[in-house]
């Protein structure tokens, strides 16, 4: 019982010093108390400090939320770096003994900066995780500055720390490790020689159970391999592997664009057109993001032209992608007017712009939807024209060509039409009204199964942060209601001594 | 097992075997064993020695032999066999080409490896192979030029162009594919004529299906369950009249099952 008491007040308490643990560490930025030999050293890289002491906070209690507080300060520490601030934080967290492996990282990281690794006071645990965090902000800094191959060396040194563990904790930290590692490679122009580590790196992260580095891992491997249009490699990876479902947002939306590019490309246009549209919807769009809506718009303009549809003309008003999108736009009018001549003439004068953007191929393939817009707009307009009409309007080569084009078309469904061969001309068949038809109905339930989608996965996706410390202190207030009422009820019970001199024997 | 080969050796009737199959009457049936002579001793050599991946002029050797009996299965007619040996080449010509230089042959094969995938319809295939193809390949040179072209035409539904490429062929190995695509053709037309015409005369139909004696436009017409009258010398398609507006019970009991699944879920 007492010590139910005691637990119960231990609760409380850790409640309350967690807050008043939060409190202190946003506005004051110290630590412990034995810090004051360091303390202008401390102030010094206090943004840096407060970041880790954000990093340590979530290893502590094992809550991710508070890493992903500690790399959201990356951005801003990003902007102010200074170099010995930096040198100070590892060397103050650098003589631990009992991690060899992060402290020789840490050396490294020294010896990268150009300074000589120091023998610090302090000889604290430290953790994997601090050292990568600091290794993540010096790559940033790397990166910045253009130290391309200082970079790949670092990045190389810190996943093989990140391998070597396999602390959950490491989990958001390790996959922007990864992120770096490939980042450095690419513009190193030694992309192929990174794989063998991500492969290894996604065995090792789908067999702990690392969903972040796993779905990190998953989008860099696909880049890769889009990189050097290994798309039949990078089809394989996408069937075979399991994409965890509760990856980040902006993973996600990464990972549904390329795999909506790859499916353009092996013709599967309605799947490819779902993907990308919700790799737009999933990602953010401010201004850090243009870049990415800008290239998901594209393929999504050139993948619904392909199936047929013509987008919006309110897509292409967006601020953001107004001029990005111009080529698509020319190229959106010529499909939709069905004129051949025009499309040839956007496709050859932007043509340098489609192959930096990788769509050359598939605009290429557009040619076939240019003839079938043509066809189906004559079809609208006329009851009947005849073959030789047809193949002056659409400028084709000749009406036997035009004939079997028709024909095709008719066949595929794109019209519904009929042709008299010998007096040489096409009959549209007679309207119906599509009320009739199940059309509606089809498109109902289209929307309707998404906003049930939408519906689902938003409640799956609810999150409620405090419910842990809420149920342990429910449970407490439980506990000690209980005791007062067993307390009450032992007190207004026993008063003539008996069961307390038999208490009192038994401890004896 | 007669004894490993070296490498000279094996070059050597390489050498010979090309020239036989170069000659205007190769003995195909003579040159089947001579192949699978090579294939065996070089995979010994590769057994051999661990530094056979690396040695250019091993690699050079096996990318010959295999192109060797690429050809060869075209030459008779295998088409599985071609299919396989365009795999195991494809190390050899995309990518960093394990360090060699381009092959005489190399664009001829891509070009042979499309029509293959053309003439089965897989459509899928041919598309990704050719974003692998450099682009100023896929512009001027003739060997991939003629199926990319083919392509188009396909999927305009030209197939006259079609019927016409047939003789504009870059080598003469083209021809087998061509062939292929011929029959698969028809059969689109076939089935493009019978949605599209109520009834066609029997010379129309001759000429519309790249037929050039009524005896197989028969024959043709009776596989497909055409109605032919030959005292009007016509033939009538079957034109399968689907009620649009019929009531597709089943979808929409599905649907709706679905929907009332759904709003039960919601709390």
């Amino acid at each position: 019982m007492s010590t139910n008491s005691a637990a119960s007040m231990e609760v409380e308490a850790t409640l309350e010093q967690t807050q008043a643990e939060t409190r202190r560490i946003l506005l004051e930025g110290t630590w412990a108390p034995d810090a004051a030999a360091g303390r202008n050293a401390v102030c010094r890289h206090a943004n840096i400090t407060r970041s880790i002491r954000f990093v340590q906070r979530g290893i502590a209690a094992a809550e991710t939320h508070y890493t992903y507080r500690a790399l959201r300060t990356l951005s801003s520490l990003r902007k102010r770096f200074q170099p010995d601030a930096l040198a100070e934080a590892i060397a103050a967290y650098g003589a631990c003994d009992n991690a060899p492996a992060t402290r020789d990282c840490l050396a490294g990281m020294l010896r990268l900066l150009g300074l000589q690794p120091a023998v610090g006071p302090r000889a604290g645990a430290c953790e994997p995780e601090v050292c990568l965090f600091l290794g993540l902000l010096l790559l940033l800094h790397l990166l910045d500055g253009g130290h391309h191959e200082r970079g790949v060396e670092l990045s190389e040194l810190l996943i093989g720390l990140a391998s070597g563990s396999q602390r959950r904790t490491l989990d958001p930290i390790a996959s922007r490790i990864y992120f770096y590692y490939a980042r450095f490679f690419e513009v190193a122009g030694r992309l192929s020689d990174a794989r063998p580590a991500l492969l290894g790196a996604l065995q090792a992260a789908t067999l702990s159970g690392m969903k972040e580095t796993k779905a990190m891992l998953l989008t860099l491997l696909i880049r890769n391999y889009l990189h050097y249009k290994l798309y039949d490699q990078a089809e394989r990876l996408t069937a075979k592997s399991d994409f965890p479902a509760d990856a980040p947002n902006n993973l996600l939306a990464r990972y549904l664009y390329y795999l909506g590019y790859i499916e353009a490309i092996q013709l599967n246009y309605s799947q490819a057109q779902m993907h990308l549209l919700e790799a737009t919807r999933k990602a953010p769009s401010n201004a850090a993001t243009a870049g990415f809506q800008q290239a998901a718009h594209k393929i999504y303009v050139i993948v619904e032209l392909l199936m047929g549809n013509i987008p919006e003309r309110s897509l292409f008003r967006i601020r953001t992608l107004r001029k990005p999108l111009l080529p698509y736009l020319e190229l959106t009018r010529a499909v939709r007017v069905g004129d051949l001549n025009r499309f040839q003439d956007v496709v050859s004068r932007y043509e340098s712009k489609f192959l930096s953007d990788n769509v050359l191929v598939l605009v290429q393939r557009l040619r076939h939807n240019v003839i079938k817009a043509g066809i189906r707009s004559i079809n609208i307009a006329y009851s009947r024209i005849s073959l030789r009409d047809i193949c002056l309007k659409l400028h084709l080569d000749s009406e036997e060509d035009a004939e079997y084009i028709v024909a095709k078309a008719i066949r595929d469904g794109v019209i519904d039409a009929s042709i008299d061969h010998e007096k040489g001309f096409v009959r549209s068949a007679e309207v119906h009204n599509v009320y009739e038809t199940s059309d509606p109905q089809y498109a109902f339930d289209k929307r309707i199964s998404f906003c049930l989608g939408l519906y689902n996965d938003s409640v799956k996706a609810m999150r409620y942060p405090e419910s842990n410390h809420r149920k342990e202190l429910a449970h407490a207030i439980e506990a000690i209601k209980r005791e007062r009422e067993l307390a009450q009820e032992l007190e207004n019970e026993d008063y003539d001594g008996d069961s307390d001199e038999d208490a009192m024997d038994e401890d004896l | 097992m007669p004894a490993s080969a070296s490498i000279q050796d094996i070059g050597a009737r390489y050498e010979q075997a090309r020239a036989a199959l170069s000659s205007p009457n190769p003995n195909l049936e003579a040159l089947k064993p001579q192949l699978s002579q090579l294939k065996v001793g070089l995979v010994q050599l590769a057994m051999q020695s661990s530094q056979a991946g690396s040695d250019p002029t091993f690699m050079a050797l096996q990318r010959n032999v295999t192109e060797l009996g690429a050809e060869f299965s075209i030459k008779t007619g295998d088409i599985a066999a071609f299919e396989r040996y365009l795999a195991q080449l494809e190390p050899f010509y995309f990518g960093d080409r394990m360090g060699l230089g381009e092959s005489k042959v190399m664009y001829p094969l891509i070009g042979l490896n499309l029509l293959r995938m053309l003439s089965e319809n897989l459509i899928a295939d041919f598309h990704t192979m050719l974003e692998r193809i450099d682009l100023e390949q896929l512009q001027t040179n003739p060997f991939i030029v003629h199926p990319v072209k083919l392509e188009q035409a396909l999927m305009e539904g030209s197939y006259k162009k079609v019927w016409q490429a047939r003789s504009e062929v870059p080598t003469p190995e083209y021809v087998f594919f061509m062939d292929i695509l011929m029959s698969t053709i028809r059969n689109e037309v076939a089935s493009c004529v019978e949605k599209s015409y109520a009834s066609l005369p029997f010379d129309d139909a001759k000429s519309v299906l790249f037929f050039s004696n009524l005896d197989g436009l028969l024959k043709f017409a009776n596989e497909r369950q055409w109605t032919v009258s030959p005292a009007e010398k016509r033939i009538t398609f079957q034109t399968a009249a689907e009620d649009a507006r019929a009531f597709q019970g089943e979808s929409i009991m599905k649907q709706t099952l679905a929907y009332a699944r759904e709003l039960e879920r919601i709390v």
